[in-house]
């Protein structure tokens, strides 16, 4: 075969596989015609007759974030299903029913971006919902940013997400930064002794900033941070991050990124021998489908939690406390509610409370009132700063236990086991 | 650089080389003999590794049992495809077997994603992730067990191409495809046990994959990419081509993996580019698969 056509099949190749995983980025529909369109909407509650809201959102529900997805998805219907028995949302003096309107982004930014565009000019949604994941949050916001209409979301964690003067934008959830504190800290609260940490990220806004976050708080606690690269966001193969991590000895390793990349640096970790005392990380450990994948070799590993079905809320919010939102769900789905269950729906109570209190479902109006919301929820304290982030609540540390539970071991006063240290090495098993 | 990263770099790429000999493989014959660039390599190498994941979750079939399986059905698979769809454009330019191979992967992509959903899964037998020690160098079990049976598929392969008498039909149809008609050869039927050959070793390759890696249905283009990037280097037409091929790609990948693991597949990539402009036939130069 001749050198040109060679390198013609190549330049092919790349483009086409580009093609495939870029899948296709379309330009935004012109914005005008739409944003008249939208303002027709406001008299809706004013009339007699039957009043409704609907909540729209692109969530992961195939792809990389399926799994998640889903339980995004579960936790606003279980919302739904809940405020609908007692008749809807109180707007003013009569209540609305609460429809819910979701589509599959297919874990994809682009299209979760185009699909919320969707549902604002096409399907006309009165507010948002977020998606699954940092990325696709941070296209959507802009979108809904365009068209002036509230965006609550629950699952997109990275400050750059909100660094971006939005009005529009609010996250029930602690930002990423804060993540892996709450390991850090219970660590060092066991053992004093321990000295340094490898840290492993998954190639991503999210992840970044947990790793960042995680790597500044380390300092300031006096740790030395001997390792810390990135692995490409669908990575496959990490073997070489875990060989050059090993080689180093960490007495913790943190892993910054998803439940897919956490499983693989988990099983990968088994292969070749690496054995810190304490491994963490930012999403995964938390989740019911880490122990499915790992088995017995999920034993030990701690992850960082937005909220456990353990703490020790209280609320006289629909759900009241994370007991009973544990309940509710688990006769729905069958299993416990991982907490991106929990705070989409602590999104729905958000806006909840903002539409009570701003008695309309004007969407400047309650836009106003997320602004100023100051409520205690099953989830925990729902703030937002300036930039519309939730600093005000705490993570938590849930540890997969010997027993094959899911137990919090952290904060504290909220712990029902205590932190099982150091992990095992896997030659001792 | 300190030892332990040296030493079980090196251990971890020679154990890499072996799967991804497997995989490129089959590329390279369908490459080779058919000129078409098979797209849809990875896609079969993703439904051998599900059909794996099957056997293994519902049934229990340990993983290693479960290959000749997976590799059977994917050669009735990839036979039927060639025989009743892709002969159909045989004749037509290097591009439209190209973008038909293209459109069956995203088909077959789309369909696993649709019954099978885009979850990343595992394989998990009982010895997973257990393995021996020499030094400080973990060797894994299952990896060294890829490893050994990817080299023996492949001498079996040379063995067929070599001296068996299908196996010289299909050599003949690769060098001069009017001289081997004029022997006798039946091209249709030739090709289309070609093409199920490399399907079978890409499913192949995908069971001995799932049991070391996690899967998902969107798995096999990178696969597909590094078998394509292998056969360059190794130079089309020889099996010992595409094993120097494999090599060489899986120490660039571990290394680059360690150095800059987020540079990895820019520099894969940017070795393949370079063997391009100075070495355009491959390492190894052409020759026929034997």
């Amino acid at each position: 075969m001749s050198k040109r056509l060679l390198i013609l099949i190549v330049v092919l190749l790349i483009t086409v596989m580009a093609l495939a995983a870029c899948s296709k980025a379309t330009t935004p529909a012109p914005a005008q015609e739409q944003t008249q369109e939208q303002t027709t909407e406001e008299k809706a509650p004013a009339g007699g007759e039957e009043c409704k809201v609907v909540f729209g959102a692109a969530v992961s529900l195939t792809g990389k974030y399926a799994k998640e997805g889903e339980y995004v998805k579960n936790g606003y219907e279980l919302y739904v299903e809940e405020i609908n028995k007692q008749g809807g949302i109180p707007v003013g003096d009569k209540r609305c029913k609460v429809e819910l309107k979701i589509y599959d982004d297919e874990s994809n930014a682009d299209r979760s971006a185009q699909l919320v565009e969707k549902l604002i000019t096409e399907d006309k949604v009165t507010f948002l919902l977020g998606p699954y994941g940092s990325g696709n949050t941070f296209a959507t916001t802009a979108i809904a940013e365009k068209y002036k209409v509230p965006m609550v979301e629950a699952n997109g964690a990275a400050t750059k997400i909100f660094n971006r003067g939005f009005k529009y934008s609010f996250a029930v959830l602690t930002p990423a930064p804060y993540y892996l504190r709450g390991i850090i800290d219970m660590a060092l609260d066991k053992d004093p002794n321990l000295k340094t940490v490898a840290i492993v990220i998954e190639n991503g806004a999210f992840a970044l900033e947990v790793a960042q976050g995680a790597k500044d708080y380390a300092e300031e606690k006096g740790l030395d941070v001997v390792y810390f690269d990135k692995y490409a966001k669908a990575a496959k193969d990490v073997s070489s991050l875990i060989t050059a991590m090993k080689s180093k000895n960490p007495d913790i390793v943190l892993g910054a990124g998803h439940l897919q990349d956490t499983i693989l640096v988990m099983k990968q970790s088994k292969d070749l021998g690496l054995s810190p005392k304490v491994f963490g990380f930012s999403v995964g450990p938390t989740s019911p489908e880490f122990r499915k994948a790992l088995g017995k070799d999920a034993d030990y590993v701690v992850g960082a939690a937005q909220w456990t079905p353990e703490l020790k809320y209280k609320s006289d919010d629909i759900f009241g406390t994370p007991q009973h939102f544990t309940e509710l769900y688990k006769a729905k789905y069958g299993e416990i509610p991982p907490y991106q269950a929990a705070e989409s729906a602590a999104a729905l109570i958000a806006y909840q409370k903002a539409i009570e209190a701003a008695g309309s479902l004007d969407k400047d109006k309650v836009r106003d009132a997320l602004a100023a919301l100051d409520y205690d929820s099953f989830y925990g304290k729902l703030k937002f700063n300036e930039q519309g982030m939730n600093v005000y609540k705490p993570m938590a540390v849930m540890q997969n236990y010997t027993d094959g539970g899911l137990y919090t071991v952290w904060p504290k006063e909220a712990a029902v086991k205590e932190f099982l240290y150091p992990f095992v090495p896997w030659d001792q098993r | 650089m300190e030892t332990l990263q040296l030493t079980q770099g090196v251990v971890n790429a020679i154990l890499l080389s072996g799967t991804l000999t497997l995989v490129a493989i089959g590329f390279s014959i369908v490459w080779g003999i058919l000129n078409i660039i098979n797209l849809a390599h990875g896609a079969f190498l993703m439904v051998g590794a599900y059909i794996t994941y099957w056997l293994f979750t519902l049934y229990g079939v340990d993983p290693f049992l479960s290959l000749p399986i997976s590799m059977l059905t994917m050669f009735v698979v990839g036979y039927m495809v060639q025989r009743y769809l892709i002969n159909l454009v045989i004749r037509a330019p290097l591009l439209v077997t190209f973008l038909l191979t293209f459109a069956l992967e995203i088909i077959i992509i789309n369909l696993a994603t649709f019954f099978w959903k885009g979850d990343l899964r595992s394989v998990t037998p009982d010895y997973a992730g257990l393995g021996f020690t020499i030094g400080d160098v973990q060797i894994p079990y299952v990896r060294l067990a890829a490893f050994v049976i990817s080299l023996v598929l492949t001498g079996l392969l040379h063995v067929f191409m070599t001296y068996t008498k299908t196996g010289n039909a299909i050599r003949a149809t690769g060098m001069d495809i009017d001289a081997a008609r004029l022997q006798g050869v039946r091209i249709p039927q030739t090709y289309a046990l070609t093409y199920a050959l490399g399907t079978a070793l890409a499913a192949g390759a995908g069971t001995l994959i799932s049991i070391s890696f996690p899967i998902d249905p969107t798995m096999g283009g990178a696969y597909t990419l590094r078998a394509f990037v292998i056969c360059v280097l190794g130079g089309l037409g020889s099996i010992p081509g595409v094993i120097l091929g494999a090599l060489l790609f899986s120490f660039i990948e571990v290394f680059s993996g360690i150095w800059a693991p987020s540079l990895k597949d820019a520099i894969a990539l940017l070795v393949l580019v370079l063997v391009l402009i100075f070495r355009p036939s491959g390492i190894a130069g052409k020759a026929f698969y034997h």
